[in-house]
């Protein structure tokens, strides 16, 4: 989001998942879309199966999407800004770039084009993996399409150069010119349901709704006034990864969770627990008991979507209601009514009377949301930001004629590695993510049992040969170990994987992959790097 | 014959209601309409295609049917009266389809049939295709029926033509707020029916898909080629009016267990998966292929029926473009 943000001026997906019905060309990296945005992915499936369109695949597996590929990029781990630069420089040398486009909408490409320079297919090859002509022909579909969408999820955000990354395919977007119009862009594909939502209401240590920053003394003003305080604090506060590391340095005393299973969905999950421990305070809510929650001094039982009333903004920035459908149960309460009481027994009363009343206040202070007010949701499939008025009809895509900071920043990025390459004593990559069947650390669907019984317990996937050089096979178990944990696991051998990499997800608590990720963060989004980390694996 | 006013519909129902649950579909925020007990959603008197058939009201998404203590396990049985009213002819075909597969080899679901027993059937013909998606002239079935019901109507205007088909059916026309008929309306229904049959176009070609499949036409390129698109979501069975498969499982309840059983889909992988780990039909394509196969292949020889009413609801459903209409179209490619 950050990457997208110091690109364009505006940290979402830039277009709407309707477009994908009319792009001729889409570039899918980092992102396992059939398992995880199955219904994006089944009108990309359609297009290349149905009207011609072309596939670009980036990603170290053999994922399902990649056998409807007219091109798979199976870079390394962690390589992808060498790949991205690759591309680039055989655009630039072929001539495939947007003249027009660049002078006219970017700045800053002289420096771009320096760098570029230095990632030659020679390099680029050694570096990624990837096959001269794989490059080559990657690089001439993209950039000679008319329409064409770049789709990333987490395979490109969760590395230590998660922004380099986001950035780098920005790059590659306004190089050639694939932004600003239908059926183009640069689209991160969000994990959660709302997590663009949280970001857009200022769940973040950086800034007001609406991306409005805490620094700007206008905007600190502006909701003063708001809220009747004075005094809002003008300071950046920290993000989820260093509150847990300052908890465990003793300078974060209290912490309040909403929604959310640290112990488990954190990387290096004991220092996690670890510093939870030192906690003074550790306030929890959710609506089911978590592993975190065990950890808590005080539990806030909290109400589930279906009991109560709100909106949600899914990965193409629309804004969705939400309808009660039955009441809370008993002993739990709506989230914002749990807020409420607690900043009143604070000593800042906070008196609102319903989810619409708060969706007023959204609209009066956040100008991307102005005209998202909750009439006009009452009777619609919802609105995308932004939609500054009540008349206006929503943003199906952005960066139309002028970016959101103005210029398009070309920002060029040097590849660097990832944190924990394998060495002797750790030779596996150990890469981590998840399946359609359960979702994060299925605190919600591991209590499914027709889920359970689809996906029923952490597995460790790898190569065969791999497998067979280890002398297991499919069932066996195995210790996988890392500088920071130890995992039993069994085995499941699979051909989508390259040889060196292991693949497991994070939705088992018993069986906690994070216990051995490593909490090395993107210094700028502060996201973990949980693609990649080294580990040993043997037979027991 | 009798005749049942719109006007009186929602009076009948509510007197019915005191003495059984009554289904109708309803209406919910003006988006959905949804067979569900009366006054749960609003009624406006038409009845369209419901998103769910009447199999919600004999075979629930969810139900108990164990109950297990250290001293007892007792069987857990529902067997409340219902009276379902406003479900369409090949809602009811499905409902005598299901009846038969309860009942086989005299090997009975007594869930089921506790419910079963104890439902009234108000079938309302369709002068009309309510959806676009409707294609049951193509699929064997009509949009009215012979038999098999307890009460048929037919939609004349401002009333209904009413005719019973079971004990059941007569009792109810004995109820006052049905009004004797005209010698004309027997000539009317006949003209509806008539109607009926000549408003549905859509003509998918179930009868040569069979033969496509009987004669093994598709292989394996073919389904792979539909399955690659499958997100493997379930929603073409849950919705099917003739889809009864079903998973068990025990929940912890009160110092005991209570077992539950809940609809099921055969396109999940865990639905054929073995104890061993080994899977008969381990890819996507196998299950969407043996899904299909079972409707209209499988079922033909067990019950010289397909398995499919063509009610569209798959095709409504399934946000892929994958439901029988469009695996039929692809079988008369074949």
């Amino acid at each position: 989001m950050a990457g997208l943000a110091a690109a364009f001026g505006s940290g979402a997906m830039t277009n709407s998942v309707q477009e994908f019905e009319e792009a001729e060309v889409f570039f899918v990296i980092g992102s396992n879309t059939t398992e995880q945005h199955p219904l994006i992915a089944s009108r990309i499936i359609r297009a290349v199966t149905q009207r011609d369109a072309k596939l670009i695949v980036a990603d170290p597996r053999d994922i399902k999407l990649a056998r409807f590929a007219a091109v798979h990029l199976k870079h390394r781990i962690g390589s992808d800004v060498a790949l991205l630069n690759g591309l680039m420089h055989i655009i630039l040398k072929e001539g495939w770039e947007d003249k027009q486009f660049i002078k006219a909408r970017t700045e800053n490409f002289e420096q771009l084009k320096t760098v570029v320079a230095k990632y030659t297919p020679d390099r680029v090859t050694e570096i990624t993996g990837v096959d001269r002509d794989s490059l080559r022909k990657g690089a001439e579909i993209y950039a000679r399409a008319k329409k064409a969408m770049i789709a990333y999820a987490m395979g490109i955000t969760q590395h230590i150069t998660g922004t380099d990354n986001v950035i780098s395919c920005a790059n590659l977007a306004m190089l050639t010119g694939h932004v600003g119009y239908p059926s183009t862009g640069v689209n991160p594909l969000r994990g959660q349901n709302n997590v663009q939502g949280a970001c857009d209401m200022g769940a973040l240590p950086n800034v007001y709704s609406g991306y409005q920053p805490v620094t700007d003394p206008e905007c600190r003003q502006k909701f003063e006034n708001e809220w009747n305080v004075t005094g809002l604090s003008d300071k950046i506060g920290l993000t989820v990864t260093e509150m847990i590391d300052a908890a465990e340095r003793g300078e974060v005393k209290a912490l309040y969770i909403m929604g959310e299973n640290p112990v488990v969905s954190d990387p290096d999950a004991n220092h996690v627990a670890r510093a939870l421990r030192k906690l003074d305070l550790l306030v929890v809510q959710d609506i089911f008991p978590t592993e975190t929650t065990k950890l808590a001094h005080v539990i806030l039982p909290a109400a589930s979507f279906a009991e109560k009333m709100g909106t949600y903004t899914n990965t193409e920035r629309r804004v969705q209601l939400s309808r009660q459908a039955i009441e809370p149960l008993e002993g739990t309460e709506q989230d914002w009514k749990i807020i409420c009481e607690i900043s009143s027994r604070a000593g800042y009363p906070m008196n609102y009377h319903s989810a619409v009343e708060i969706l007023d206040e959204i609209n009066r202070v956040t100008p991307s949301y102005a005209g998202i007010t909750h009439d006009r949701l009452e009777n619609s499939w919802g609105l995308c930001w932004p939609c500054p008025n009540k008349d206006h009809p929503g943003t199906p895509f952005l960066h139309k004629a002028r970016f959101t900071r103005g210029l398009g920043l070309f920002h060029a990025k040097e590849y660097i590695p990832p944190a924990e390459p394998p060495d002797e004593e750790y030779p596996f990559t150990l890469t981590t993510g998840r399946m359609s069947f359960q979702f994060h650390t299925g605190t919600m669907t591991r209590r499914i049992p027709i889920l359970g019984r689809e996906a029923p317990k952490a597995i460790l996937e790898m190569n065969p040969r791999d497998a067979r050089r280890l002398r297991v096979r499919d069932g066996s178990m195995v210790a996988i170990e890392s500088r920071r944990g130890e995992l039993h696991l069994p085995v499941m051998t699979t051909l989508d994987l390259p040889e060196g990499v292991v693949f497991s997800t994070f939705h088992y608590s018993e069986k906690n992959i994070n216990e051995l990720t490593i909490c090395a963060i993107d210094p700028v989004a502060k996201i973990p790097e949980f693609k990649s980390c080294a580990v040993s694996i043997r037979r027991i | 014959m009798k005749r049942l006013k719109k006007d009186h519909v929602l009076p009948f129902l509510k007197v019915m209601n005191k003495t059984e649950q009554v289904y109708c579909p309803q209406w919910v925020e003006g988006r959905d309409l949804i067979l569900m007990p009366l006054g749960e959603g609003e009624y406006r008197g038409d009845l369209g295609k419901t998103t769910i058939s009447a199999k919600t009201v004999l075979f629930p998404q969810a139900e108990a049917i164990t109950s297990f203590r250290t001293d007892k396990i007792s069987k857990i049985i529902d067997s409340t009266g219902t009276l379902v009213f406003g479900i369409r002819a090949c809602e009811m075909k499905a409902i005598q389809f299901t009846d038969r597969f309860m009942t086989r080899d005299n090997l009975i679901d007594p869930h089921y049939m506790a419910r079963r027993e104890k439902m009234t059937t108000i079938v309302v013909a369709c002068n009309k295709p309510p959806s676009n998606t409707c294609f049951c002239i193509d699929a064997g079935a009509m949009p009215y029926l012979e038999s098999g019901y307890d009460l048929q109507l037919f939609d004349a205007g401002d009333y209904y033509i009413a005719t019973a088909g079971s004990a059941r059916g007569e009792e109810l026309l004995a109820n006052s707020y049905f009004e004797e008929g005209v010698q004309e309306d027997r000539g009317k229904v006949e003209d509806i029916k008539k109607e009926a049959l000549n408003s549905q176009h859509n003509r998918p070609g179930v009868e040569r898909a069979i033969d496509a499949l009987k004669e093994d036409k598709p292989d394996e390129a073919f389904w792979e080629e539909l399955a690659d698109k499958c997100i493997n979501c379930g929603g073409c069975v849950y919705v099917c009016p003739t889809c009864t498969c079903f998973n068990v499982y025990d929940l912890p309840s009160q110092g005991g267990y209570i077992r539950y059983r809940s609809w099921d889909a055969c396109l999940h992988a865990g639905f054929t998966r073995e104890t061993s780990g080994h899977n008969p039909r381990p890819t996507q394509w196998s299950r969407l292929a043996r899904r299909h196969e079972h409707k209209f292949k499988f079922d033909i020889i067990n019950y010289n029926e397909s398995g499919c009413v063509g009610c569209g609801r798959c095709s409504d459903a399934c946000p892929v473009g994958l439901g029988a209409i469009e695996i039929v179209n692809a079988l008369n490619k074949l």
